[in-house]
């Protein structure tokens, strides 16, 4: 094991305080281009901004862009099933989340 | 190590057909996908099913495998015959081996397959290109969301030498965490990720929030939970209670007629922020053991005291 040295970081969050480019979001997740386009297109995200160059996704895009991408690689899913699954975990997490504030989950 | 039976894995016949792989696959990587299976070895399951399936779907590494799998059962022992792979000819970059999500295969599937993976990671780009965007998932205290802090948190990474050899590098980055910050946020780092090629920069580093798990808190999103126990007493009459909050002790009135589980919502006193979350207080009551004479005279007291009958529903 290698040691390195020893930094001191302000980090921004994310999903609040930043905004990604089509580049910058394909590099955070890895994902290629037109698998964004795609996703786009199939409403998986919803960047504001006319054409691809002006584009600016919203931070809790990193986090969908991620999912989406596990799942069409994983699951060889394409982009309409992956929207459509999006959709669906969606509803799970929102039906989850009401049974906690009803004390059953 | 031990021998890794792929066809038992996906549960298909050693001379399964390529299309009845796949639907095997497509299957069991569907009911143990992370993201969708809530199984508590979905994980562990789906890599599994992912590595066989990475090598039974390529022909070129199925025909190896039953080469040499051919002897063994899974879980024995096992070593690779000297040579075993000569005259196999992989054909490039296993790029599609799960290497964008860092994807950890076996020391099984490493001995057998290792050589031909790890070409997938060569630069292939120019001479100048950003470096690549990392990501790790981070564990932090919830009370450091409450307040914000300046937190060192150890970073280790995987890194291959020029032979090919991997070593594990480890790094510690003194880091702000955000008052506010939530479970399943990203925060980012910028230039903190791989270094750039020639006069690229640096790509950024992602950190994903996790908190570690608190014997009395639990957090749902902004909301933060709290169980409090009551006595039939304190529940029947009211009471005003010291109950702990992330941020520290305060004050609980508990109205008259509380009954179990009920909860009492403190505005604001969740995870800070705009809006900021709320602090749910989940009533329970618990019952005073009757393990001495005293304690048992008061129960009879109370059955002389209350005309009370819980089950009055249940008779027709």
């Amino acid at each position: 094991m290698i040691q390195t040295s020893i930094t001191f970081i302000q980090g921004a969050v994310v999903e609040e305080d930043v905004q990604l480019t089509l580049l910058e979001l394909c590099q955070a997740c890895r994902a290629e281009e037109e698998n964004v386009l795609a996703w786009v297109f199939e409403g998986v995200l919803e960047p504001a901004g006319e054409s691809p160059e002006n584009w600016r996704f919203s931070g809790e895009s990193l986090r969908r862009a991620q999912l989406a991408l596990r799942l069409s690689r994983d699951l060889e899913i394409n982009p309409p099933g992956v929207a459509l699954a999006l959709d669906l975990l969606d509803e799970i997490a929102a039906l989850r989340a009401r049974l906690r504030r009803s004390g059953m989950g | 190590m031990k021998f890794k039976d792929y066809y038992e894995a996906l549960g298909v016949p050693r001379n399964a057909t390529q299309d009845e792989i796949r639907h095997a696959y497509r299957k069991l990587a569907r009911k143990y996908h992370p993201d969708v299976s809530k199984a508590a070895d979905a994980e562990e399951r789906f890599k599994e099913v992912g590595e066989a399936y990475a090598v039974l779907k390529d022909p070129e590494k199925r025909v190896a495998y039953d080469q040499v799998g051919s002897q063994w059962k899974s879980g024995q022992d096992f070593q690779p015959p000297p040579g075993w792979d000569a005259g196999f000819e992989f054909s490039g970059p296993a790029s599609d081996f799960g290497a964008a999500d860092g994807a950890q295969f076996s020391d099984f599937f490493e001995t057998l397959f290792g050589r031909a993976g790890r070409h997938a990671h060569a630069h292939r780009a120019g001479m100048h290109s950003q470096g690549q965007d990392h990501h790790a998932r981070v564990m932090i205290d919830l009370q450091d969301a409450y307040r914000g802090a300046q937190r060192s948190l150890s970073l280790r990474m995987p890194v291959m030498d020029d032979q090919g050899h991997v070593t594990t590098q480890e790094r510690t980055l003194e880091v702000s965490i955000p008052k506010g910050v939530r479970a399943g946020q990203h925060l980012r780092l910028v230039g903190q990720g791989g270094p750039g090629l020639g006069q690229g920069a640096a790509g950024d580093l992602y950190l994903e929030i996790t908190f570690k798990p608190h014997a009395l808190f639990r957090v749902d999103g902004r909301d933060v939970y709290l169980n409090l126990p009551l006595t039939p007493w304190e529940a029947a009459l009211g009471a005003s209670l010291s109950t702990p909050t992330p941020d520290g002790p305060v004050q609980l009135t508990i109205p008259p007629g509380s009954t179990q589980g009920r909860q009492l919502r403190l505005k604001g006193r969740g995870i800070p922020g705009n809006p900021a979350g709320d602090l749910y207080v989940v009533l329970s009551i618990a019952l005073p053991p009757a393990d001495s004479e005293n304690a048992r005279k008061a129960y009879r007291a109370m059955a002389q005291a209350f005309d009370f009958d819980p089950r009055t529903h249940l008779k027709g």
